[in-house]
C-alpha cells in the first residue's frame, strides 16, 4: 500500500525532501518508505558480514551447546540426549577439576609475569640513554618469534640429556632438574616460555603507553623534587592506565587460550600437571572424537573467561583515567 | 560528492577484475591437469625417511602400469588423520585408500565406511599367506581381512653394546626377563660411576599394552575384543602390577631414566641413547635405521622382555595399516587393492625394510638382497623380524578390538607418569581403569 502511493508520486517524494517536512500529510507514508529503503541498506550492508558472522560464529556456538547435551558415537554425530550429564560428570571428576586448578595457576603466573616484566622493560626502554635502541628492538624482539621455533628453541633449554640448564647445573654441581617430566617443573617451564613469547607485544604497547605521556607532568614533578619512583607510580601508571587495562584483558584471555608451546612441550604431561582446559578440549575432541564431552567443556571455558573479563571490566574499570 | 566516489570505486573494481582472472586461471590450470588415468587419492602419516620411500613406491607405482595415478598426500599424525578419514568421508575430499594407525582399526570398521580388503583377496585369489600371520590377525575380524598391514613394527629392548663392553657387562640374553634387564641396568649405573643411566622405558602406552600381550594376559574383556565389543577393562591385574613394581624399583635405584611422555619423549630418549648416557630402552623396531645411523656405537637389540618364571607369550604388532574407502567408484577400488599390492610385493617390502626399519611382511623378502646385505652389516637387525617371524597369534597378542583406544592409551599413560613420580602403583592403576570403564559405557551407549 505504502510503495503504491510513493511509486505514483515520485515528484511528492522530492519535493518532500527538499522542504524536509516529513510529518505532513503525506510524510508519513514517504517516512515509512524512508525505513524500509533504510533497512534494505543496512541489509545490503551488514549482510555479508552478518552471514559470516552466522556460519562461522552462531552457528558454531549454538551447535556446541547442542552438542554439550549429547554422547556422540564414533563418528562425531549427537546419538544419544543425556541432558546434563556431561556437565555433572564434568565436575565431579577429579581430572577435569584437577585441569581447572592448573589453568588458573598457569593464568594468573603468565598474566601477573607479563605485565610485571613488560611494564618493567618498558620503563627501562623509556629512558633517554645512549644506545637504548638497540635494547628496544632486543626487548621487541620476541614478537617476531613463531610458536613452533620459541618450543624448539625451550625444548633445547629444557633438554634433559643435552639441554642447556642440565649443563649448566652440572657444571654448578647441582641437582639435574627434570624440567619437562615432574608435574611442577614442567608448569614452571610452560609458564617461563609463555611469558617470554608474551613480553615482545607486551613491552611495545607498554612502550608506546609511556611515551605518549605528556613529558610536561616530569618536568614538573621534577621542579617539585619528586623521586623517580613516586613519579612512576603517580604519573606514568595512571597515565597509561587504559593500556595496562587492555593489556590485562587481553592476556588474560590469550593464556586461558593457551594452546601450542604446551601442545609442543608436554603435550599436557607430566600426570595432566599442564593439561590445561584448551588442551583438553583438544585431546577430547580431536583425539578421541569425543564431541560432546568437548563440547561441555567448551562452553565452560566459555562461561569462566565471560566471568573474568566481566569482573574486570566492573573492578578494573573504575580505577582507568580515560 | 560523486567525484571523490568515483575515484574510490575505480581500483576496487581493478582489484576485484584481477581476483576474476587470477581465479579463472587457477580453475583453468587444474582442469587442464586432469589426465585420461584414474586418479587415487592416498592418504598417509609417514615422516622422515619412511615418507621418501613411500613417495618412491607411489611414482615407481604410477610409472609401472598406465591405467592409475596414486596422489599421495601427507595428513599429519596418526591421531588426527583418523578424525579427518571419518569426517570428510562421503565428500570429494575423501581418500580413495588411506593409511590408518593400529588402535584405530576397530572405529574405522565400525564407521562402516570401508571396503574389507577380503573382497579383493578372494576375487584375486591372492596368496595372503605369504604375509605374516600376527600382523594380519590384528586387522582381521571372525577370518575376514579388514585392511591390510602396511608399517608395521615390534617393541623390541635396545641396547649400546659398545658402552657395555666398555664397562665389562655381560648383555642381556635374547629373551631377557625383567630381572636380567634390571641387573644390567644396575650394573651400568654403578661401574659407570653414575654417569650412564641403565633403563628407560617411555610412558607410552603402547608399551603397557605389549606388557600385557607378553604375558598373555587380557587388556579388555571379551577376549581383548576379539570375542565381542569390551564392556570393561583390565589395567591392574598382575602383569601390569609387577611390570609396574620392576619400573619402580629401577627407578628408586637411580638406574632408570625417566623421558617423560608424549612426542619430544622418544626424541629425547634417543638423544640420550646416542650421546652414550642411556644403556638401554624398549622401543619400536621402526627406530633400527635411525639408531644404527647416528652412532659409532654397536647397536644390541633383543626380543621384549617379559616377566620372571613365565615364558614370553609374543608381542603383537604396532604401525598402520591400508584401507580402501567405499565411497568411491568400483573401478578406484580397484586402482587402490591393485596399488596396496604393489608395496606388498617382496621386493618392495623388503626395499621397505631396509630403508625405514618397519618389518618386511612379505615372508618371500628376507631372501632378497637388500636384506640380506642388511642382515650382514648388522646381524642384529635380524631380531625383530625374528621376534615377528616365532610369534604365534592368538586373543592377546593380536591387538585390542575395542573402540576409545586414544582413551585407553590417555588414561594407561598417566597412570605411567603417576607411578614414575613415585606415586602408589595400585591406585593409579584403578584410578585409571575406573575412568576407562566408565568411558568404555558411554562409548557403548553411544554406538549402540
Amino acid at each position: 500500500m505504502d510503495t503504491q502511493i510513493t511509486n505514483k508520486n515520485p515528484q511528492m517524494r522530492y519535493k518532500q525532501r527538499k522542504e524536509e517536512k516529513p510529518l505532513m500529510a503525506t510524510g508519513l507514508s514517504y517516512n515509512k518508505s524512508k525505513a524500509l529503503r533504510d533497512r534494505l541498506y543496512a541489509l545490503i550492508f551488514l549482510g555479508p558480514s552478518l552471514l559470516v558472522l552466522i556460519v562461522f560464529v552462531f552457528f558454531p556456538m549454538f551447535r556446541t551447546l547442542y552438542l554439550s547435551f549429547f554422547l556422540t558415537n564414533n563418528l562425531g554425530k549427537p546419538t544419544v540426549f543425556i541432558g546434563f550429564a556431561n556437565y555433572i560428570s564434568l565436575l565431579s571428576s577429579s581430572a577435569y577439576l584437577h585441569s581447572l586448578q592448573a589453568t588458573f595457576i598457569y593464568v594468573i603466573a603468565v598474566s601477573c609475569l607479563t605485565l610485571t616484566l613488560g611494564l618493567l622493560l618498558a620503563q627501562t626502554a623509556s629512558q633517554k640513554v645512549r644506545g637504548i635502541s638497540f635494547f628496544r628492538t632486543i626487548f621487541s624482539g620476541t614478537m617476531g618469534v613463531s610458536v613452533s621455533v620459541a618450543a624448539i628453541f625451550w625444548l633445547f633449554i629444557f633438554n634433559p640429556s643435552v639441554g642447556m640448564l642440565d649443563q649448566l647445573a652440572n657444571l654448578l654441581h647441582l641437582p639435574a632438574i627434570n624440567w619437562l617430566t615432574q608435574p611442577g617443573w614442567a608448569m614452571t617451564a610452560v609458564v617461563i616460555s609463555t611469558v617470554w613469547m608474551n613480553l615482545g607485544f607486551t613491552f611495545l604497547i607498554f612502550f608506546g603507553a609511556i611515551q605518549s605521556v605528556p613529558s610536561t607532568l616530569y618536568e614538573a614533578a621534577q621542579i617539585e623534587g619528586v623521586s623517580k619512583i613516586y613519579q612512576f607510580f603517580h604519573i606514568t601508571l595512571p597515565m597509561i592506565s587504559p593500556t595496562l587495562f587492555f593489556v590485562s584483558i587481553i592476556t588474560l584471555i590469550e593464556s586461558f587460550k593457551s594452546f601450542g608451546l604446551i601442545d609442543l612441550m608436554t603435550a599436557g604431561g607430566p600426570d595432566n600437571a599442564t593439561n590445561l582446559l584448551v588442551y583438553r578440549i583438544y585431546q577430547d575432541a580431536f583425539l578421541s572424537g569425543n564431541y560432546g564431552l568437548a563440547s561441555t567443556e567448551s562452553v565452560i571455558l566459555a562461561l569462566i573467561i565471560a566471568f573474568f573479563t566481566f569482573i574486570q571490566f566492573k573492578v578494573l574499570e573504575k580505577r582507568v583515567n580515560y | 560528492m560523486k567525484k571523490i566516489n568515483s575515484y574510490n570505486s575505480r581500483p576496487l573494481l581493478f582489484l576485484f577484475l584481477i581476483c576474476i582472472v587470477l581465479l579463472t586461471t587457477l580453475t583453468g590450470c587444474s582442469s587442464a591437469k586432469a589426465d585420461s588415468k584414474i586418479q587415487i587419492t592416498f592418504w598417509h602419516e609417514m615422516t622422515g625417511p619412511a615418507q621418501v620411500q613411500l613417495e618412491k613406491f607411489v611414482n615407481e607405482f604410477n610409472k609401472s602400469q598406465n591405467k592409475y595415478t596414486v596422489v599421495p598426500q601427507f595428513e599429519g599424525n596418526y591421531n588426527e588423520a583418523v578424525q579427518k578419514i571419518l569426517n570428510t568421508h562421503g565428500t570429494s575430499a575423501s581418500p580413495a585408500v588411506f593409511q590408518s594407525m593400529d588402535i584405530s582399526t576397530s572405529q574405522i570398521y565400525n564407521s562402516g565406511y570401508t571396503t574389507p580388503v577380503q573382497k579383493f583377496i578372494n576375487a584375486d585369489n591372492y596368496n595372503v599367506n605369504k604375509i605374516s600371520a600376527v600382523a594380519r590377525a590384528f586387522y582381521s575380524k571372525n577370518g575376514q581381512q579388514l585392511s591390510m598391514p602396511f608399517n608395521t613394527s615390534q617393541p623390541v629392548l635396545y641396547y649400546n653394546a659398545s658402552l657395555l663392553k666398555k664397562y665389562d657387562i655381560t648383555p642381556p640374553p635374547v629373551d631377557p626377563s625383567y630381572s636380567d634387564i634390571s641387573r644390567v641396568a644396575q650394573q651400568l649405573y654403578a661401574r659407570s660411576d653414575k654417569k650412564v643411566k641403565g633403563l628407560s622405558v617411555e610412558i607410552y602406552g603402547w608399551l603397557f599394552e605389549q606388557f600385557l600381550a607378553n604375558s598373555g594376559e587380557s587388556l579388555a574383556n571379551n577376549d581383548d575384543g576379539h570375542s565381542g565389543t569390551p564392556t570393561a577393562v583390565n589395567f591392574s591385574g598382575t602383569t601390569a602390577m609387577t611390570t609396574m613394581k620392576w619400573i619402580q624399583e629401577n627407578i628408586k635405584s637411580g638406574a632408570f631414566m625417566n623421558y617423560g611422555s608424549g612426542s619430544n619423549a622418544p626424541t629425547n630418549e634417543m638423544a640420550g641413547f646416542l650421546s652414550g648416557k642411556l644403556g638401554m630402552f624398549l622401543q619400536s623396531s621402526a627406530d633400527i635405521s635411525q639408531l644404527t645411523a647416528g652412532t659409532e656405537d654397536k647397536l644390541g637389540i633383543t626380543y621384549y622382555p617379559h616377566p620372571d618364571g613365565q615364558k614370553s607369550n609374543g608381542v603383537s604388532i604396532g604401525g598402520a595399516s591400508l584401507w580402501i574407502s567405499n565411497d568411491k567408484s568400483r573401478k578406484v577400488q580397484r586402482g587402490s587393492w591393485e596399488f596396496i599390492k604393489y608395496l606388498m610385493r617382496s621386493q618392495n617390502q623388503a626395499a621397505w625394510q631396509a630403508a625405514t626399519g618397519y618389518l618386511a611382511l612379505n615372508k618371500d623378502s628376507q631372501k632378497e638382497a637388500v636384506l640380506q646385505k642388511l642382515y650382514q652389516k648388522n646381524p642384529a637387525a635380524r631380531i625383530p623380524s625374528q621376534q615377528l617371524a616365532r610369534t604365534v597369534p592368538n586373543n592377546t597378542n593380536s591387538g585390542i578390538f575395542m573402540q576409545g583406544l586414544i582413551q585407553e592409551r590417555t588414561l594407561t599413560q598417566t597412570a605411567m607418569e603417576q607411578i614414575y613420580d613415585g606415586k602408589n602403583i595400585k591406585s593409579s592403576l584403578q584410578d585409571a581403569e575406573k575412568q576407562m570403564n566408565s568411558y568404555v559405557k558411554s562409548l557403548n551407549q553411544a554406538n549402540k
